[in-house]
């Protein structure tokens, strides 16, 4: 499903990001990506989502070759992979269906297809009492699964969860990180990066630790060794 | 497609209003823009008037002896019909100048008075010669001036060229004052509509941010700023119409006071052409707001 074959993302000055990234992610897995702060896991979500783009090495989605994707192509690979992100990126002016509504919306989505997949998402997340609810009115954790929601209404195949339960408590992050196995459950792969111990201990997945932008372990079931 | 574009189009109203005070000054530049440019045009159109009313005017009489022959005189008007400089020639009798002398002062008694007392008719036969244009006029003019016949009395050449080239030459300063002032407001146009859709693009950056995340494409992105310049063209081409025409029903009165005896009709030149001159700028105010969108967008949404 993803590969990274020896990819190193070199940023001016402050020296290697990523330093020959090997990683093979199968189809249906739960991969938590772990690490201090600073130490690549970010860069790696977005060289994923082709947000930046490798100076080595070669990553494939799919199937399908993004290393050096046009800028008419990420938007194709944006709906293939739903991303959710530690601030939520929510719009407050809108209720958590408009926000849900927009990720289709901006993509040419019908209004009638809008309107049956809605909904749907929102019940997978345990909204559908808050549909007219602002993201101001509810909690963190409410804020977060209505980020999911908006990831899931493509139907992506893989899940990018970066730091999803850094602004939650841990009831909140607990809950989160339920839904991300139950997602994980219906087939979407799911990339999990965090530096939560707590959280990636519990989980009993496999676990990718990363330091200085290498790969320091892999473990098939892995706690957090740093 | 259909959904796509009218989101847009929303989304594009949306900028808009969320941003009523900067759309409002960026259609106020942009009328102003346009008034100066059909201020110019109206600069342009009247002078074209005003020369080509002249040019119609332009013909330069020989006065005959009264008791010429016809024949002679006829003779005459063939020599200076065969000239290369000369469109044509018209022979006006001395009684067809008294009855021309009689019409034009019809409504003044004391001329007509003073012409029966006389009881003979002063006026004399007249050749009125119209140049080919304005360029043969002084080469036309000393043609006639080595004419040597009897029968000529007298010849008046009045100097229509100096005219022309004093009409001309204000036109041509109105037009380069014009085109200069036009320069700053297409240029400060330029400005605003950029800077109208860089506060746009940096009210929006999340929202942009997010478009980007859930796969938008770049044009759906871009297009509502392309569409607010469009949507800015339309207002400022329809405010400028709605200001233009009131305007140029005030001042056609004194063009007409001015120009008298000349038809330099405005109304009628821009009614006229209406379609072709509002949509002509319709057109280049699109070009230019989008052109300044896209600079601004390509710059700025990159977030």
């Amino acid at each position: 499903m993803i590969r990274f074959h020896n990819v190193s993302k070199i940023y001016n000055k402050s020296g290697k990001a990523l330093n020959k990234i090997n990683l093979h992610v199968k189809p249906g897995e739960f991969v938590s990506i772990v690490g201090q702060s600073g130490t690549g896991k970010t860069t790696l979500v977005k060289t994923m989502i082709g947000e930046e783009q490798v100076d080595e090495g070669k990553i494939i989605i799919g199937g399908w070759d993004i290393t050096d994707i046009g800028q008419r192509e990420i938007p194709i690979l944006r709906r293939q992979i739903g991303v959710i992100f530690q601030d939520f990126k929510l719009l407050n002016k809108k209720t958590l269906f408009e926000n849900v509504a927009f990720a289709m919306q901006v993509c040419g989505g019908r209004p009638a297809k809008i309107k049956k997949i809605v909904p749907h998402v929102m019940k997978i997340v345990g909204l559908e009492k808050k549909i007219s609810s602002y993201p101001q009115e509810i909690s963190g954790g409410e804020q977060q699964r209505a980020a999911i929601a908006r990831a899931l209404v493509h139907r992506p195949k893989i899940l990018l969860a970066d730091e999803p339960t850094g602004n939650l408590d841990s009831i909140n992050a607990n809950e989160i990180i339920e839904l991300l196995l139950r997602i994980n459950k219906f087939g979407t792969t799911v990339i999990l990066v965090t530096h939560n111990r707590e959280v990636v201990n519990n989980l009993r997945r496999r676990v990718v630790t990363i330091d200085d932008g290498t790969i320091i372990s892999d473990q098939a079931v892995g706690k957090y060794i740093l | 497609m259909f959904f796509s574009f009218a989101r847009i189009i929303k989304f594009s109203l949306q900028d808009i209003f969320r941003n009523i005070w900067l759309s409002l000054v960026t259609v106020i530049i942009l009328i102003l823009a346009l008034f100066t440019v059909n201020m110019l045009l109206m600069v342009k159109v009247i002078g074209d008037m005003a020369v080509e009313a002249v040019e119609e005017k332009i013909d330069v009489n020989l006065y005959l002896k009264p008791n010429a022959k016809e024949d002679e005189i006829l003779a005459l008007k063939a020599k200076i019909n065969n000239l290369n400089e000369v469109k044509n020639v018209e022979y006006i009798s001395n009684a067809q100048a008294l009855k021309n002398f009689k019409e034009k002062h019809q409504d003044n008694p004391e001329i007509l008075e003073a012409l029966r007392e006389l009881n003979i008719n002063p006026l004399t036969p007249t050749l009125v010669i119209k140049p080919k244009n304005l360029d043969v006029f002084d080469n036309l003019v000393n043609r006639l001036n080595a004419l040597d016949e009897n029968i000529i009395e007298s010849r008046n050449f009045t100097n229509y060229k100096a005219l022309l080239e004093k009409i001309n030459s204000i036109t041509r300063k109105v037009t380069e004052a014009g085109i200069f002032l036009s320069a700053i407001f297409i240029m400060i146009t330029i400005l605003v509509i950029y800077n109208s859709v860089r506060v746009a693009i940096y009210t929006h950056r999340r929202q942009i941010t997010i478009m980007k995340l859930v796969g938008a494409s770049n044009w759906f992105i871009q297009m509502p700023y392309l569409i607010s310049g469009l949507i800015y063209a339309f207002f400022g081409v329809a405010a400028i119409m709605l200001i233009f025409y009131p305007f140029l029903s005030l001042l056609q009165p004194y063009l007409e006071a001015f120009f008298v005896g000349y038809n330099v009709n405005l109304l009628d030149f821009f009614y006229g052409n209406m379609f072709t001159i509002f949509g002509m700028q319709f057109l280049a105010g699109s070009l230019i707001n989008m052109f300044a969108s896209l600079i601004a967008v390509g710059k700025y949404s990159r977030v």
